[in-house]
């Protein structure tokens, strides 16, 4: 039945990848040296994890994750041959430069891209295929799946994350005792949530209940579509050409936070104003009872806040659940790289327990693997846990034509939260019209 | 200069109104100033006075020292650029007739009526071609380009304003033309270069577009652009104290150069005035 | 070889001009040379290359898709923000422009003494001319900002205020701060330009008609205006393409808000190209907003010209 010929062909790819997978969970360090075994590296292809071989590679990110990526980029530096190259471009401007260098041919090695951006690059061509790359790696599965989805297209895979920003509900223990509150019972709906806000509210003086940027598109995906997902409703449809956000269920949560900044819970004229660049600097500042915010607590303590009073919840639907966006930056090797594998070297590493364990969990941030959410760091504090678990019901929305709908300050979504907030909401239908024929240019 | 014609408005009112303008044109710059030393929240100068931010500007990326050195070369290039094309452009126009002249004129002062954001993606396409992307030297020649236009208007008029009969003895006497102008001309116009060569300067010292677009490394990145990426460093917090000390270190340069120079330019464009 | 002539005395000097006049214009071409190359690579180029681009689809990403026109074109009157752009911008020229060359003209005529107060007062007005539009754009921001601006705690301080001051958040105060920093700005050089142009009026003129007993007033508007005329027209066609063309300010002040009453047309353009990632669109925009400034300046430029009196360019 089966030749000795065939036995080997069975028996010598078992043998490899118990080799293979013996090396991974016998020693600490999960990088795997194909060269160390030599027959494990015939049966898993050549250079698995691209080439690291004193290569100089240019990377571009934007500023607005700076402090993270440049954490992954310096630590690669330190332990790898190869040299990483890094540009940080003015977050506003990022689109800018790379649709520009992308006219141009002059696009980086890698180059990272708000995971909203990512199906507009992809789609435009402007990454390398890193599928069959990506299926090489063991924890392939354990990845946070979330910025792998958007930067999938027509099912061939793009981009892996990179810095991973989730949004929760960070609310103030000491102001929440100050008000009555339970500091250890977070709300768990949105009606809650309000509420809670409003007991603040009563504090008086110069705290207030809540804050949101009412003038930042961006800000609100952030901060308001896991609201519709917790309860387990839609903002669009899977493929992003037509927009639910004038459902019940979207307009009930518009119609909370119009409540709340009519009652002056929400600090005004602040919130009507504020087009993101400094929304998260309210809460450290220690007068706001709730609000959301990106998952981290990097530098966030100060002497008007202390650590211990800062609380920390998932965002809740109007009806209860969980959910967050999971976005940040996803990373892909460009279209017009001509070291692709020494670029994949990186990528391998930046999603590998080593880098995820010592470089990001360590420095306090969310990681992309879930699967090591219970880290020798994040055990410490169980707001990391947090972040890192609910990473696990996170969804990052996926719209081709996402940047000039949701972010650009011109864009419909704009017109169409601040009309519901600030405006008229009856126009909210018509408003849902533009943004539908923005979808589908 | 000439004698007071407004008449008399009063000696106090005059005081009171002009003092009062040259506050309301100071106050920014000195505000400016203050604000870069004061203390503020999520900046490099928490707490009292110092110069916290200017350590945050002066750490960030490539080092302030090197960004420095970038915009000066830009600049510099740039001044000797534009002052080359249009003196040789500006004795063209003044003193020469040939055909096409009024054209090529116009077409040169037509480059101020065209946005920058029009032009940026063909010229980075265009430098890309002539292999010249991503350097200090391309990015110069951009923007002598966008100088164009009021540099050569300046030397037409600054050359338009030199007697004839100084060229006109030199020629008899046997000079070529390029001599005529290096030895004779050119001390004549020497308020007209200096107005040219300083806002040429000043232009390409604060551009920011340009270089964003230009240029890719971030070790060749000009000064404007270190500052805008250091305003937004983490997501929501805006560093304002590196901002202010940003505007303070690319201001002052500019501000030395202008007072120092303050004698040329004024007749620089005073030799607009015989014509008009 | 001299040609045959009735006159063999007047011929050879006839040669002589024919040469010299040859040679004068060769110099004259090859001065000029320098600038018809920078016109023609970094100018007429890609200007050829964004005509193109109007007539034809151009995503930003994926590069030419050949020709479409007149569709760019048309889409700009489907844009729904075309319009109040360029009722916008139209306002804010007019804004600036009567505000700078009112202040300029004040100014100038403010500054004409002699005096270490005067020298002063000229300095202080013109330094704000060395800075950058985007630096002093960066530093309005901050002086508008409601962490760290001074004006507020200042006029609260004062007992005249009791809420803060929102510089930037309504459409009028948007539009009036903007104008105020590119008032602050550019002051100086309009006062310059007008200045040169009083300086050139001779004095006589106003002594005799000081001797006639005209009025202040008389002799403004029938002395001063008038010769001013070409510096005046300087400075307008300088200030109204300029406005006309405002991105930068708007770019780091207000990015349009609130609520896009702060658009720009060249915002517009910037849009298109790099939001909407469609240059076809851009281009078009771009190309329409040139031809309308150039009609402007060719009438401006004929009212100058028509103005002169007598003067030979």
């Amino acid at each position: 039945m089966t030749t000795p010929r065939d036995g080997l062909a069975v028996l010598g790819p078992a043998l490899a990848f118990a080799l293979l997978m013996s090396n991974y969970v016998c020693s600490s360090k999960a990088q795997i040296k194909p060269e160390a075994f030599p027959l494990a590296a015939l049966a898993a292809g050549p250079a698995t994890y691209g080439v690291d071989d004193g290569t100089h590679i240019t990377l571009w990110s934007r500023a607005a994750t700076q402090a993270r990526a440049d954490a992954l980029v310096k630590a690669y530096n330190a332990t790898h041959k190869n040299h990483i190259d890094a540009t940080y471009v003015p977050t506003d401007d990022y689109q800018t430069k790379v649709g520009a260098a992308a006219a141009a041919g002059g696009l980086p090695d890698l180059f990272s891209a708000d995971v909203v951006f990512m199906p507009n690059w992809t789609s435009a061509g402007l990454f390398t295929d890193i599928t069959d790359k990506i299926a090489t790696l063991p924890f392939a599965a354990n990845i946070a799946q979330g910025a792998i989805n958007v930067s999938t297209w027509k099912g061939r895979k793009y981009g892996l994350p990179f810095v991973v920003d989730l949004s929760v509900w960070m609310y103030n223990k000491k102001l929440f005792k100050a008000a009555g509150l339970d500091p250890n019972k977070p709300p768990t709906t949105l009606a809650e949530f309000a509420a809670d806000a409003r007991a603040v509210q009563k504090l008086g003086g110069n705290v207030h209940g809540t804050f949101f940027g009412g003038d930042c598109g961006g800000c609100e995906v952030f901060t308001w579509f896991p609201i519709a997902w917790a309860d387990g409703e839609t903002v669009m449809n899977p493929e992003g050409t037509e927009s639910h956000l004038n459902s019940a269920e979207n307009k009930g949560i518009y119609a909370t936070f119009r409540s709340l900044v009519e009652d002056g819970t929400a600090l005004m004229p602040d919130t009507k104003t504020e087009t993101g660049p400094t929304w998260t600097g309210y809460f450290p500042k220690g007068n706001i009872g709730i609000m959301p915010m990106p998952a981290s607590l990097q530098g966030m303590a100060n002497s008007s806040l202390a650590d211990a009073d800062i609380g920390v919840t998932p965002i809740a639907g109007l009806k209860g659940g969980q959910a967050t966006l999971v976005g940040g930056d996803a990373i892909g090797i460009s279209r017009d790289s001509k070291v692709a594998n020494a670029a994949w070297n990186f990528l391998a590493w930046m999603v590998s327990d080593e880098a995820q364990i010592e470089v990001v969990a360590k420095g306090g941030n969310v990681l992309a693997r879930p699967d090591l959410a219970n880290n020798k760091y994040s055990a410490a504090d169980p707001r990391l846990v947090i972040f890192n678990t609910v990473a696990a019901k996170g969804q990052t929305p996926f719209a081709k034509a996402f940047g000039a709908t949701f972010n650009d300050p011109q864009g419909p979504w704009l017109v169409l939260l601040r009309d519901a907030v600030f405006g008229d909401a009856s126009k909210i239908d018509a408003d849902n019209a533009a943004i539908n024929a923005s979808l589908n240019p | 200069m000439t004698t007071t014609r407004t008449g008399t408005l009063g000696r106090t009112p005059y005081y009171v109104l002009t003092g009062g303008l040259a506050i309301i044109f100071l106050f920014p710059l000195l505000w400016s100033l203050a604000a870069s030393v004061s203390p503020q929240a999520s900046t490099g100068q928490v707490n009292g006075f110092g110069l916290g931010n200017y350590t945050t500007l002066f750490n960030y990326g490539a080092g302030l020292a090197q960004f420095l050195l970038n915009s000066a070369y830009v600049a510099l290039f740039t001044v000797a650029i534009t002052l080359a094309v249009s003196t040789l452009g500006g004795y063209a126009f003044a003193r020469f007739r040939f055909p096409g002249r009024d054209a090529l004129f116009l077409l040169t002062l037509s480059i101020l009526m065209v946005p920058y954001a029009t032009l940026l993606i063909p010229l980075y396409v265009l430098l890309n071609g002539l292999g010249l992307q991503n350097s200090l030297i391309g990015l110069s020649l951009v923007l002598a380009m966008f100088q164009l236009p009021f540099a050569t208007y300046m030397m037409r008029i600054s050359f338009e304003a030199v007697p004839r009969e100084l060229e006109e003895s030199a020629l008899v006497d046997g000079c070529g033309t390029f001599s005529v102008l290096w030895r004779i001309l050119l001390p004549s116009v020497r308020p007209g270069l200096i107005t040219v060569g300083l806002f040429a300067f000043l232009a390409a010292w604060s551009d920011f577009f340009a270089p964003l677009i230009l240029l890719t490394d971030s070790a060749k990145q000009t000064l404007p652009l270190a500052v805008a990426n250091l305003r937004q460093q983490t997501m929501g917090a805006i560093d304002y104290g590196a901002t202010e000390a940003g505007v303070v270190v690319m201001a002052v340069p500019c501000l030395i150069l202008f007072l120092l120079l303050q004698r040329y330019y004024v007749r620089g464009f005073m030799s607009g005035a015989v014509k008009g | 070889m001299t040609p045959a002539t009735p006159d063999h005395r007047a011929a050879p000097a006839a040669w002589w001009r024919l040469t010299w006049w040859r040679y004068r214009q060769l110099m004259g071409v090859a001065y000029a040379a320098p600038t018809v190359f920078f016109v023609a690579v970094f100018f007429i180029t890609p200007l050829l290359l964004v005509a193109r681009m109007s007539l034809s689809s151009w995503p930003l990403l994926t590069g030419n898709g050949g020709l479409n026109f007149p569709k760019n074109y048309l889409s700009i009157w489907k844009n729904a923000l075309f319009g109040p752009a360029v009722v916008f911008t139209i306002e804010y020229t007019l804004i600036v422009t009567v505000l700078l060359i009112g202040l300029g003209l004040g100014l100038a005529l403010l500054v004409q003494e002699r005096g270490r107060w005067v020298d002063m007062l000229r300095t202080v007005i013109l330094l704000p001319v060395s800075l950058g539009l985007a630096a002093a754009s960066l530093l309005f921001w901050g002086f508008y900002s409601p962490s760290i601006g001074p004006i507020n705690p200042i006029l609260e301080q004062l007992g005249l205020i009791h809420d803060p001051i929102s510089f930037l958040g309504t459409s009028l105060s948007a539009l009036l701060s903007t104008s105020f920093l590119i008032v602050w700005k550019y002051t100086g050089l309009y006062m310059l330009i007008l200045l040169v142009g009083l300086q050139a009026i001779p004095d006589d003129l106003f002594e005799a008609a000081a001797l006639d007993g005209a009025s202040r007033i008389q002799v403004f508007r029938h002395i001063t205006l008038p010769l001013l005329r070409p510096s005046l027209a300087l400075a307008l066609i300088l200030c109204v393409t300029g406005s006309l063309l405002a991105f930068d300010q708007f770019y780091i002040l207000t990015k349009g808000a609130p609520d896009n009453s702060t658009v720009t047309v060249v915002q517009l353009i910037y849009r298109e190209a790099f939001q909407k990632q469609n240059l076809g669109t851009s281009a078009a925009i771009s190309i329409m907003v040139l031809v309308a400034l150039l009609v402007l300046n060719t009438v401006q430029f004929r009212y100058l010209r028509s103005s002169e009196p007598g003067l030979k360019r």
